[in-house]
């Protein structure tokens, strides 16, 4: 039976060479690769002008082979994307489990599974990714870059991310195929040792793979930003005027490089520890804390890595519809940088209740504290733009504020587990899941929704349409605030985190939270119609500055891009559509008036 | 016609390689870490054999054969190790990788041969 299992592997990826052989072949001209077809050189470098590769292939080879930095972008939007929807309906399903407070529709193994794939998922595969799409289609465009640095590492970085994710999401259909043998992790996104090392089921091993390699990608997509920000801007972009949302995607990309790489060597300590006997984490070696210290080292950096990029989008977008510069762009700037600093020292305020020694709870206790400083800076600079501004309360712009509002609570309430004893008493509670969601889904996602609402016309050149996109906003907006709210209070209850029942005296909010997820889970369905149907038939911008953003005298170089795309296209464009170089449609001419 | 604003006119904005150094290299860890030899193996082979060309189309690598053989080498290297210095399981892991370099030395020899007889 192993015999027959291990050469039924070998046919299968004898047949998988062969068939990769066989496209190569078809797509490179081998010949090229001899020194002496070619002239005897055989040194075939960028720009050598291979006549073939000078357009982008046709179909669905174009998506497979692109290392244009715009394709790329796409790309990585439409994988987190997807990534959102899993993730989304795995938390659908857990809070239609706690609408009650027995387990009445999916067992409690099942809850547990559900509950790690919902936070990997969102963190890794969806809101890495997702910024990375921003990254990657706009930082060139935005410092006058051709390309990103290393084009191909570029590509390299996106392709890690769907194997990624098959590994991360395999033990759901393992269990079904192999009755249960392997079945998915239930873990928790921490993958706190004793218990990540002592649950033997081989689905954990393959989520840590997955894990480890999506690692590899944010990596090497943070290399090369930073090599793009340094070494590619244009002639008239110099420090002093690199816009905001470059220098967050930068400083960013610097915390990726430090804390990327500690994920990835403790994940494979971990599946050491699971495979080969190693003691990293077991009582006698290094003990379970250790775990704690080296994830949440990378920990506490992820929560910056994955809002310092939205932070860039708000105060990127929402001065073009307050009529106003960013307040004090410097000190925006300067309240990233140290936030990037800052965020390495803060990891061991998730560990106030482990009996680490009191002296560093309070250091980690100030830190904490002191990183709500350039915080509230970002914060009031936001508010001091808007204020006395010429608001102009379009989607894009309503998702800023959404975020700002959202952030206040998160913020706050950060602060106050920030705080030893408070933490202590509402550690572990839906306390702490409120306040993280109000910043990942309150906050992320909205500015993640307002830039692509913003940039829609620039990729798609066509405009969204705007009444939907007014409704996937209060959506939103109410379903967060509802479920989130509801969380902090069933925290101060002292309802703990990660179980899939609970006492009855918590079924009340249990059950708003529900709702407000529901109302959320609705609002994107409509978002999601939105993109798709606008996409396809929306109606097409008729000029390069959608926003009217001359106007108030803050277009960006992107918008010239764009502006300089349409001019200068004759029938196609490299998104294989039509773009109308005149007017002439009285009904879409409305869009973009009706939003601005 | 611009048709690529923002693009200069030599870059080449297509590569078949990256697709499969990323699922090369995602398929030889779920090999080495199960472990499965043949998985192990193949996909030492097809991340080896994309590293290489991405390398060559890129200009840092002159011959995409002599490639083969620098890369066979250090495979060849890190599987001896570890399948002299380990047993069981271990020891297979080392083995797929030893295996693995066996094959990319005979393909890199090969294309060699292959190349100067039909040059």
């Amino acid at each position: 039976m192993v015999e027959a299992g291990q050469i039924a592997l070998t046919v299968v990826m004898g047949v998988l060479l062969v068939a990769v052989a066989t496209f190569l072949s078809r797509y490179e001209d081998w010949r090229s690769y001899s020194p002496l077809a070619s002239g005897g050189s055989g040194y075939v470098g960028e720009g050598s002008g291979q006549a073939h590769h000078s357009e982008k292939p046709a179909g669905i080879v174009r998506w497979l082979t692109t290392v244009d930095h715009k394709d790329i972008g796409i790309l990585y939007g439409a994988f987190g994307l997807f990534a959102f929807a899993w993730g989304g309906i795995a938390v659908l399903l857990m809070r239609a489990e706690l609408a009650t407070a027995t387990s009445q529709i999916i067992g409690a193994n099942f809850y547990n599974a559900l509950m790690t794939t919902h936070g990997i998922t969102m963190l890794f595969l969806f809101g890495t990714p997702i910024l990375a799409a921003f990254g990657n289609y706009f930082v060139p465009l935005l410092i006058g870059a051709d390309d990103m640095a290393f084009p191909r590492i570029n590509a390299i970085a996106f392709w890690l991310l769907p194997p990624a994710a098959v590994l991360i999401w395999a033990g759901f259909p393992l269990a079904t195929l192999t009755g249960g043998d392997i079945s998915a992790a239930e873990t928790s996104w921490t993958m706190y040792t004793p218990l990540s090392v002592e649950q033997m089921n081989p689905g954990v091993d393959l989520m840590l793979l997955g894990l480890h390699l999506s690692g590899v990608s944010a990596t090497m997509g943070a290399i090369n930003f930073i090599a793009t920000i340094f070494s590619e801007r244009g002639e008239s972009v110099d420090w002093a005027n690199l816009d905001i949302f470059s220098w967050t995607m930068l400083t960013q990309s610097g915390i990726i490089l430090f804390s990327f790489p500690l994920l990835g060597s403790a994940l494979v300590m971990l599946l050491l520890d699971r495979n080969l006997g190693t003691t990293f984490f077991a009582v006698d070696g290094g003990g379970a804390l250790l775990w704690q210290h080296l994830f949440w080292f990378f920990g506490h950096p992820e929560v910056y890595i994955l809002v310092l990029p939205p932070m860039g989008l708000v105060s990127l977008i929402l001065p073009r519809f307050s009529g106003r510069k960013l307040f004090g762009f410097k000190f925006v700037v300067y309240s990233t940088l140290a936030i990037g600093v800052l965020s390495f020292g803060v990891w061991a305020h998730h560990m106030f209740s482990t009996g680490i020694d009191p002296r560093i709870r309070a250091s980690f206790m100030a830190v904490s504290l002191a990183i709500a400083v350039p915080s509230a800076v970002k914060t009031f600079n936001w508010i001091t733009t808007m204020w006395n501004g010429r608001i102009r309360l379009v989607a894009p712009m309503l998702f800023c504020i959404g975020f700002v509002q959202n952030f206040i609570i998160g913020g706050v309430t950060g602060v106050f587990l920030a705080s030893v004893p408070v933490d202590l008493v509402l550690h572990d509670t839906y306390y702490v899941v409120g306040h993280f969601h109000f910043i990942v889904m309150g906050a992320i996602a909205m500015a993640g929704f307002a830039g692509i609402y913003y940039w829609f016309p620039l990729y798609t050149g066509r405009m969204y349409q705007k009444t939907l996109a007014k409704w996937h906003f209060w959506l939103s907006m109410i379903g967060s605030n509802a479920t989130f709210i509801a969380m902090l209070i069933l925290g101060y209850g002292g309802m703990p985190r990660r179980y899939a029942t609970y006492l009855p005296e918590f079924a009340n909010m249990h059950l708003i939270a529900t709702a407000g997820a529901f109302i959320m889970g609705f609002g994107q369905l409509i978002f999601v119609w939105n993109i798709v149907t606008s996409w396809l038939e929306g109606p097409k911008v008729q000029s390069g500055d959608p926003w009217d953003l001359e106007d108030v005298g803050m277009k960006t170089k992107e918008w010239a891009w764009f502006e300089r795309k349409r001019d200068t296209a004759i029938t196609v464009t490299d998104g294989g559509e039509e773009v109308a170089t005149d007017g002439g449609e009285a009904d879409s001419a409305d869009a973009d008036r009706d939003e601005t | 016609m611009d048709e690529q604003p923002g693009l200069s006119d030599e870059y080449r904005k297509a590569s078949p390689w990256p697709v499969f150094v990323a699922f090369g290299l995602a398929i030889f860890e779920v090999g080495i870490v199960w472990p499965l030899f043949p998985v192990a193996v193949g996909g030492l082979l097809l991340f080896v054999g994309s590293i290489v060309g991405i390398l060559r189309e890129s200009g840092y690598v002159a011959n995409p054969w002599n490639g083969l053989v620098t890369a066979s080498v250090l495979c060849l290297v890190v599987g001896a190790v570890i399948t002299l210095t380990t047993t069981g399981s271990v020891h297979l892991r080392g083995l797929a990788v030893l295996v693995g370099g066996v094959v990319v030395l005979a393909a890199g020899v090969f294309g060699s041969l292959f190349e100067s007889t039909h040059a």
